[in-house]
């Protein structure tokens, strides 16, 4: 029997058993799918997570745990470390060996049109040249009060330059701590494929406001002040009562009230990313770190933090590889067993043949035949389920990682 | 007597002896002769061998003793290769129940021998002359059509094609009509006899329809082959016109 006649009578048998191939097939093709698809996703998956950290030199931050300061610096994660202060950015940018861009990420905005808060970024404009982050419409932070959405915030709560986002307060019941601020959308990020796409991105002055470090109120220093609002008045110093409310809208009619107290080296930031000029630099830079400034902050390289965190987190891909195996063991011996039974079946086929003159080869031919055409065609399935799953779930993906 | 129109042996067969494996079953023929050009209808009850002798002239079994001749070919002593492709090269068999493949049409059935073995080539012109033989036979409408979808006789009129494709010296046929209404059953032997002389080929077939006896060249009645230890001799004991 030449291969020709061999493929003819396999294809006409699998056509007339049709329901019986296409089920064989879409077993195949769901045992091969699920390892060659997770295997791309977490692949992906690995991609997206490295990409980044490998993307930022190195993050100083407070002592504590190297994930926690890592993970808020690169994802604007929700655990966030101890506050360093900007003493640390004076302090590197004085060091001469890196940039120092501030990140302060400690509240989110509230909920837009049912959409979640996000995490609102304070930092300040050399983040956005790092991140090569460009933008859609509208303008860049300009004034306090402003403030840019990343791209992904945009179309999720169908907001647009001109419009406005309020920060929500960490506790609500505290009359003393942070207000929420209704802040003025001046700009939309470009699409990132990042954390930057969730998030929204302010002055980091403005993050200080939110915080409560910073505000703005009426003038009390005023002859025509209302005496309700002041506790103490002397030539030196003004003590205001609880009635005098802070500003919750920063415009340009009250920006000019808007005022720190206290030291700005000594105010909060979440964590500086260190972009040092050289490999060298950056070497100095982690040895000063090591060294002398190990007692106040430490310095992560967070590629190497990330890494050690996924070679933990990817031990479980082992289990996933088993419980594939053992299902692709266990969907062979089936499959086997219904290819068995179906010959069983065909018994009466195979003797007709047999009394024809078909030798006992041909006839395992056929149906080796019969069974590469289904193996093959539940292989190209799954390569092609897997291949669009890659491509479809993509954008899915990255919204669960980041 | 039997009428015989050729000279030639074209089956031998002598001192044959076959069981089936854990079976009681013994068929014991001590000698058989069927001439060449032949019609010879094998009688007898159920279950006397009728059936187990077409396979073994076939090549599909093997005797435990004795030796079966087919034309110059001691197909006893074949292996069970040889004997495949001796039956593929000189016999065509139609078998009780059609044995036809349910998943190709009524073309393809009767190209399957070509397809499963080297012996005829799957050619143009093998294609043409299944179709002609078809055609013959009236089922020039339903090349294409599934085998399922066939009468009875239509089938078994697949069935004979398929045997007379690679016009083999000897055809096999087992009750070819014993599931037929009369009219359709004497269409099926018309068309055989006539296929046979056509070709000169030598016919044996089974039959339980005594009616058509007169129709053949010899018969052969396996009532006799019952009978323990009766030794033949010479010709067969069926007598025919």
């Amino acid at each position: 029997m030449n291969i020709n006649s061999a493929v003819y009578l396999a294809t006409r048998s699998l056509w007339w058993f049709r329901g019986r191939a296409t089920t064989i097939v879409l077993c195949l093709t769901l045992t091969l799918w699920l390892p060659v698809t997770m295997r791309l996703l977490l692949n992906q998956f690995r991609a997206e997570i490295v990409k980044r950290a490998d993307a930022t030199p190195l993050i100083i931050g407070s002592r504590g745990s190297q994930i926690d300061l890592a993970l808020h610096a690169l994802y604007f994660d929700s655990v966030s470390p101890e506050n360093t202060t900007m003493t640390e950015a004076g302090y590197i940018q004085n060091s001469g060996f890196a940039t120092a861009i501030p990140v302060h990420i400690a509240y989110r905005t509230q909920s837009v049109n049912n959409v979640d808060g996000v995490p609102i970024v304070g930092t300040t404009v050399e983040y956005f040249e790092f991140r090569n982050l460009s933008l859609q419409s509208g303008d860049g932070l300009t004034t306090l009060g402003d403030c840019v959405l990343g791209s992904n915030v945009a179309r999720n709560m169908r907001l647009a330059p001109g419009d406005r986002i309020l920060s929500a307060p960490k506790n609500a019941f505290n009359l003393a701590g942070d207000y929420p601020l209704r802040m003025n959308i001046v700009g939309v990020l470009a699409p990132a494929h990042s954390p930057d796409d969730d998030a929204v991105f302010v002055d980091i002055k403005t993050a200080w406001i939110i915080d409560g470090i910073g505000h703005g109120h009426q003038d009390l220093t005023t002859e025509n002040v209302d005496q309700d609002m002041l506790l103490h008045k002397s030539d030196t110093s003004v003590t205001a009562s609880a009635a005098v409310l802070p500003y919750t809208e920063i415009t340009p009619d009250n920006v000019g009230s808007f005022h720190f107290h206290g030291d700005e080296s000594t105010f909060p930031v979440s964590a500086i990313i260190a972009v040092p000029q050289s490999r060298r630099d950056q070497t100095l830079l982690l040895g000063r770190y090591a060294s002398e400034r190990s007692e106040v902050a430490q310095c992560v390289k967070p590629s190497k933090v990330v890494q050690d965190l996924l070679n933990i987190v990817f031990r479980v891909e082992r289990l996933i590889w088993i419980s594939s195996l053992l299902s692709a063991v266990v969907t062979a011996l089936l499959l086997s067993l219904v290819l068995f039974l179906s010959i069983r079946l065909r018994e009466s086929e195979m003797r007709t043949m047999h009394k024809l003159g078909c030798s006992r080869f041909t006839i395992i031919t056929l149906v080796g035949t019969e069974t590469a055409i289904m193996s093959l065609a539940g292989l190209s399935l799954a390569v092609f389920a897997a291949w669009a799953t890659h491509a479809l779930a993509a954008d899915w993906l990255r919204s669960l990682i980041f | 007597m039997f009428h015989t129109r050729y000279t030639i042996c074209m089956i031998t067969i002598d001192r044959l002896i076959f069981s089936y494996p854990r079976s009681n079953f013994d068929l014991k023929i001590e000698r058989l002769e069927v001439n060449s050009g032949c019609a010879t209808a094998i009688v007898g009850p159920s279950g006397s061998g009728k059936t187990t002798l077409l396979h073994l002239i076939a090549g599909i079994l093997a005797p435990n003793s004795g030796a079966i001749c087919v034309e110059d070919s001691v197909l006893s002593s074949l292996s069970d290769a040889d004997r495949r492709r001796f039956r593929l090269q000189n016999i065509g068999m139609i078998f009780q129940d059609f044995e036809l493949i349910e998943y190709l049409n009524v073309i393809d059935n009767v190209l399957l021998p070509c397809r499963i073995g080297n012996v005829v080539e799957l050619s143009a012109a093998t294609k043409q002359r299944a179709e002609e033989l078809l055609t013959q036979v009236g089922l020039k409408q339903h090349l294409r059509k599934s085998v399922t979808r066939l009468s009875q006789g239509e089938r078994q009129r697949v069935a004979i094609c398929r045997a007379m494709l690679a016009s083999p010296a000897i055809l096999l046929a087992d009750e070819p009509t014993g599931n037929l209404d009369p009219v359709t059953s004497d269409q099926i032997l018309n068309l055989l006899l006539t296929s046979v002389q056509e070709h000169n080929a030598t016919l044996v077939m089974v039959t339980h329809d005594h009616s058509l006896l007169h129709r053949f060249d010899q018969t052969v009645d396996f009532a006799q082959f019952l009978i323990p230890a009766m030794e033949l001799t010479g010709h067969a004991p069926g007598e025919s016109a």
